[in-house]
């Protein structure tokens, strides 16, 4: 899909910020919040398309949709979760439900549902999850039985229960998974239908605007033409396709949240005084609970960003970068908002203040779409495989590449971002010779260093850049300061962590030690104090107390 | 009748910060919007479009990424937009952007009522639409909070001291509109913006609407901006909570104190 234009992006994102000033403001939110209730007004509101008209951009033009890409899924994602994180999640919903169709379904199929959803305002919601099947789908129990009508296939009974559906008591159509006779597939079962019932609403710890709600199957009669794709068996290949984007938008939820908790802490932090001095003017306050974040949610926009072009230049899969992006964003989101309530002290951890609520929200982003658990194991399959079959050169040769890059660009932390891809390459090289991966932590904790140093690797590159996107909110000067703050990191992360995973689990490392390179890793945390001291004041610059 | 509505792009204030050394504008990061005044001059348009079925065609002046300020017009209703673009322009004080802008709105055709803010909020100088008024050698009625038209005959409501008056002119007209609760200003869909990228749109040079290089840019500028400072921080007010007889003579004693009074 191309993307849209970016004045046009920007005027759709200026539009979903007025609404959202105008008509959902905290006081709204936080009684909402308290009530735990959905508020299926505002966002039959956003889906009008006279007033937003959020949801058309997943849907083609051709449909009535406004045919948005990647990259414009993320800053609408990003948008909506700084506004809140429930209706985020609503809006998400919809987009997730559609997906299946936009993946497999016939251009039939495609003219009347996504049509239907596009001018009819529809809530979708998408139905995988099941009490025994969540990211592993292949435990699926609910079942579609044919109901044959001379000697044809006219239509499915469905039984089974689905279970956490975000929209799932309150959607007018939804996309759900079932086991057919050849395979699993998706259908679409419409608000009404005979036996089909959503259960109660969950009491939840976040996100707590959004309508979560189980389903109960009982006999549910489909006809043949609500499967999508019209062909069996092709239901779990459809729910992977769309991990490469849907992750993407799980990642902005967690970068929007993270954003706002740290602005807010940002903004506070010029106006507390103590001890004579704002607490933003303290290396105690600041390099703790602000700069740190501040990196790591840039260092994930660069990622998810790269991603998302590369979706939009036509690259398919990318299922290992959807899971970087999303494990390194919503951990970051997760962690800002953490912090952010420390940086606020009490008032963080009153109601009165939004970083509470942010904190409990975001929390979600970490396991709704592939816990972070699932995807540091899918991290670090995809990266395992990438390195096997390269025998040992995947990182070195991207290593080569930003030793070059420091060459013509000394002042993005390219140097250090190549020293932990050399190490990484040098740790799993020794996982591979010492048999290590037969131990499950080893392989997780792989993929997290996987997802910093490659994440170091991308942040190095976007700082180079001559422009940096519409998003970075961030000069020249400061955005590679950071990049230089979160390769130092990465770097060190890799060198020490990694060494003492392979020291944890046999007695000997081999040349490891030397391979990981830690005295030029150590040589390169120079400059680090002064770097976070330009990073705290740019922050300050940039979120100005109100 | 053919509206055209004057637009322009600027940073917003809320967020601009000064630099305390240069006494410049730190622009880097600051989002740029429509002009407050000039969105409730296009809503004015609109409505007049509305109801007598109007063509309304606005214009902005500006580097190429203003033409965000005239596709937000035309998703919100306008039928037809121009940027004005070029080098040329770069600088050009209040007489030189009128010249500019009236230029182009002879080049749009019959303009039966030319609408704008009555300033913009970077500049506050309400020199501009005058100006075009002035250059097209239209009447003008400013600081108006209401606009509508009966017939060939522009009704207009404008804003004085302590009221207002009514005021009647024969088009072409130029009004500059205030900030008024009759227009409140609308923000496009998602669908109104993909729709308006095919409504016609135009990027001028000064040498498209027949301008005099003489006449634009800094050299065409009667008058040159000498610096540009924040005002003193102001000192902090002194509050007193008491009775009205006791904020009296704790005023009093003040004022003595920082000698306003005789001894």
């Amino acid at each position: 899909m191309a993307s849209i234009d970016a004045i046009s992006r920007g005027l759709m994102l200026d539009s979903l910020r007025e609404y959202a000033k105008r008509r959902i403001p905290f006081d709204l939110i936080r009684e909402l919040d308290e009530k735990n209730e959905f508020p299926a007004e505002i966002l039959k509101e956003m889906y009008d398309p006279e007033i937003l008209g959020v949801h058309l951009l997943m849907i083609p033009e051709e449909y009535g949709g406004v045919s948005g890409g990647a990259y414009d899924i993320y800053r609408v994602c990003e948008a909506l979760a700084r506004i809140d994180l429930g209706i985020a999640t609503g809006v998400f919903a919809t987009f997730l439900g559609t997906d299946p169709l936009n993946v497999g379904g016939t251009s039939e199929q495609k003219e009347k549902w996504l049509r239907r959803i596009a001018s009819e305002r529809l809530l979708v919601a998408y139905a995988a999850t099941e009490a025994d099947a969540g990211s592993d789908l292949i435990n699926l129990r609910t079942r579609a039985e044919h109901v044959v009508k001379n000697g044809k296939i006219a239509g499915y009974r469905i039984n089974g229960n689905k279970q956490w559906i975000s929209n799932g008591g309150v959607a007018d159509m939804y996309t759900v998974l079932a086991m057919a006779p050849g395979g699993p597939c998706w259908f679409i079962v419409e608000k009404g239908m005979e036996g089909f019932s959503p259960n109660k609403h969950e009491d939840k710890h976040g996100i707590r605007l959004s309508n979560t709600a189980g389903l109960s199957l009982d006999n549910v009669y489909v006809p043949a033409e609500n499967l999508i794709g019209l062909e069996e068996g092709k239901g779990l290949l459809q729910a992977q396709a769309v991990f490469g984007y849907t992750r993407l938008m799980v990642a902005a939820f967690g970068l929007g949240a993270g954003c706002e908790a740290l602005e807010q802490a940002v903004r506070y932090s010029q106006q507390r005084i103590q001890g004579g001095s704002p607490l933003s003017d303290k290396q105690g306050y600041t390099h703790k609970l602000i700069v740190p974040n501040a990196v790591r949610l840039e260092a994930a926009r660069a990622y998810i960003e790269e991603s998302a072009n590369r979706l939009d230049a036509g690259e398919h899969g990318l299922q290992t970068e959807g899971a970087i992006a999303k494990y390194s964003a919503s951990e970051a989101g997760n962690r800002a908002a953490e912090d952010a309530i420390q940086a606020l002290g009490g008032y963080g951890y009153t109601k009165d203040f939004p970083v509470e609520k942010i904190k409990r929200d975001v929390k979600i982003t970490c396991i709704y779409e592939g816990t972070s658990e699932v995807l540091e194991m899918t991290i670090y399959r995809g990266r395992w495989q990438e390195h096997l079959k390269s025998r040992g050169r995947y990182y070195l040769e991207q290593a080569d590449k930003l030793d070059e890059l420091h060459a013509r660009n000394p002042a993005v932390g390219a140097h250090a971002s190549a020293l932990a891809l050399r190490a990484l390459g040098a740790v799993m090289e020794e996982c591979r010779l010492q048999k290590l991966t037969r131990h499950q932590h080893v392989t997780f904790k792989l993929g997290k260093l996987i997802a910093a140093v490659e994440s170091a690797a991308c942040f190095s590159r976007a700082a180079a850049a001559d422009r940096y996107s519409e998003s970075v909110r961030f000069d020249k000067q400061a955005w590679q300061a950071m990049a230089r703050i979160f390769a130092r990191e990465a770097a060190l992360s890799i060198a020490t962590e990694g060494l003492a995973l392979v020291l944890g689990a046999v007695d000997t490392a081999g040349t490891l030690a030397d391979a990981v390179n830690l005295d030029a890793v150590q040589a390169e945390q120079k400059g680090l104090i002064s770097d976070m001291d330009l990073v705290a004041l740019k922050l300050k610059q940039t979120f100005k107390a109100k | 009748m053919n509206i055209v509505v004057l637009l322009k792009q600027v940073p917003d204030t809320t967020e601009v910060k000064i630099n305390p050394e240069t006494g410049t504008l730190i622009r880097a990061g600051v989002p740029s919007i429509i002009n407050p005044y000039d969105h409730f001059a296009l809503e004015a348009a609109l409505e007049l479009k509305k109801k007598h079925d109007f063509k309304v065609t606005v214009i902005s002046m500006g580097p190429p990424q203003a033409k965000s300020v005239v596709q937000l017009a035309m998703a919100l209703g306008a039928d037809e937009g121009v940027l004005l673009s070029d080098m040329a322009f770069a600088g050009s004080d209040t007489w030189a952007t009128a010249y500019a802008l009236a230029k182009a709105v002879k080049k749009v055709g019959k303009a039966d009522i030319v609408l704008c803010g009555m300033q913009a909020i970077d500049g506050d100088t309400a020199q501009t639409g005058p100006g075009v008024a002035q250059q097209l050698g239209m009447p003008q009625i400013t600081f108006c909070e209401h606009v509508d038209v009966d017939g060939r005959r522009v009704i207009a409501k404008k804003q004085i001291d302590g009221g207002y008056e009514v005021l009647e002119a024969r088009p072409p007209v130029v009004i500059t509109m205030i900030m008024t609760k009759d227009y409140a200003p609308k923000y496009p869909s998602f669908t109104a913006v993909h729709a308006s990228l095919r409504k016609p749109f135009h990027v001028w040079s000064a040498a498209d609407v027949g301008a005099e290089p003489q006449y634009l840019g800094l050299k065409g500028s009667p008058t040159q901006v000498n610096k540009i400072y924040p005002p003193p921080q102001r000192e902090k007010a002194s509050m007193f909570a008491g009775s009205g007889q006791e904020n009296a003579e704790k005023i009093l004693e003040l004022m003595r104190r920082e000698h306003f009074l005789g001894e």
